[in-house]
């Protein structure tokens, strides 16, 4: 379990599922996602169940606010040894809880992790140029802008630019003290 | 097969892996490229685990007109819905750098990426010190679109990349010019 402000983050379990699976269906949620193709129940089940356990290379954790509501996921994949890197990805899918501060406290905490605990470098992540909400948020965790990938997507009609974001190690240790989580 | 003012790309054959082998020993080749670990056969240069296309991506050997084989193109993570791909090319007959062929290569596949698959967008990566790749890729219409800071660890230390892109229309506009002798 890892403790942040207002969320932990712990391990996915098997009775997700429910939440999970309309989550992953509402396009609320997936439209600001790379996912596109409605998700049967049985796969998504499949999916909870097949999971590898968390490693270096990929991390998937369950966000739960103090009170132990499942609220979204999030985590850090293709993780790199050799170049210490890892991508993030953060869906916060019930959505009374956005824009409250949670997926600020959430990715804090797992960035936190990612640099005290499984030594990475550098954290990086795309995000639909049109999604301001999240692009500000990622400003608040310390993420840099570095660059707009231009039509890097189609959705809604139409091709749309992602914004590519990082943060490196020295960069996370000069705003966020050790052991505090005050983003 | 493919075309080009200088070079032909035609599918990877098995015989060609002893070249991609030789190649891949040689630190002056490898500087820019993601290979890392020393390998005996080639392997990382053998093409797809598949026929070419979206699937497998497209995996092409580089000939020069006289029939030389001096490298290796694809077009990997080829997106369906978003119709885009990432390009890689290795040059490794050293005697052919810095005489168009790599650019040759990259425009030709181009082409074939957006005349014969479709394709809206061709993007890459490229270390931020590799100078000539950069203003070939330039000269083939690509632009900078981000600068990915510590990308990759080489050598003792982590290195920045740009990332770049051309898009469909830029192209077709850059080869209406006349731009596609780059």
């Amino acid at each position: 379990m890892l403790e942040g402000k207002l969320v932990n983050l712990r391990p996915l379990e098997r009775d997700d599922l429910d939440r999970e699976f309309q989550w992953v269906n509402d396009t609320d949620v997936t439209r600001y996602l790379g996912m596109r193709y409605p998700v049967s129940k049985a796969q998504e089940e499949q999916w909870l169940n097949s999971r590898p356990a968390n490693d270096f290379g990929n991390t998937a954790l369950a966000i739960e606010t103090k009170d132990g509501v499942h609220i979204g996921n999030i985590g850090l994949h293709e993780g790199q040894p050799e170049n210490r890197k890892a991508s993030l990805g953060i869906m916060i899918g019930d959505k009374d809880y956005w824009s409250n501060g949670y997926g600020t406290d959430a990715i804090v905490t797992l960035l936190r992790f990612a640099f005290h605990e499984m030594n990475m470098n550098r954290v990086w992540l795309h995000v639909y140029a049109f999604n301001e909400r999240a692009i500000a948020c990622y400003k608040k965790c310390g993420f840099v802008i570095e660059g707009t990938l231009r039509e890097n997507s189609y959705r809604e009609g139409r091709y749309i630019d992602a914004i590519t974001m990082g943060i490196l190690r020295a960069e996370f240790e000069s705003l966020h003290a050790k052991g505090e989580s005050d983003a | 097969m493919l075309e080009g003012k200088l070079v032909r790309l035609r599918a990877i054959e098995p015989e060609d892996r002893a070249r991609a082998a030789a190649w891949l020993s040689d630190p002056e080749v490898t500087r820019y490229l993601t290979y890392r670990y020393p390998s005996s056969d080639g392997d990382w240069m053998a093409g797809p685990p598949g026929p070419n296309g979206y699937a497998n991506g497209v995996w092409l050997s580089i000939d020069t007109h006289a029939g030389e084989h001096i490298g290796a193109v694809n077009l990997h993570r080829v997106h369906y819905e978003d119709r885009k791909a990432a390009l890689g090319i290795v040059v490794g007959a050293k005697s052919y750098w810095g005489k168009g062929f790599g650019g040759d290569a990259v425009l030709t596949l181009a082409r074939f990426a957006f005349d014969e698959m479709n394709l809206n967008r061709v993007w890459l990566t490229v270390v931020e010190d590799h100078a000539a790749a950069i203003a070939c890729y330039k000269r083939g219409g690509f632009q900078e679109e981000a600068r990915l800071r510590q990308e990759v660890y080489r050598d003792g230390r982590f290195l920045d990349f740009v990332q770049m892109g051309i898009l469909r229309r830029e192209f077709e506009a850059l080869i209406s010019k006349g731009g596609s002798d780059a």
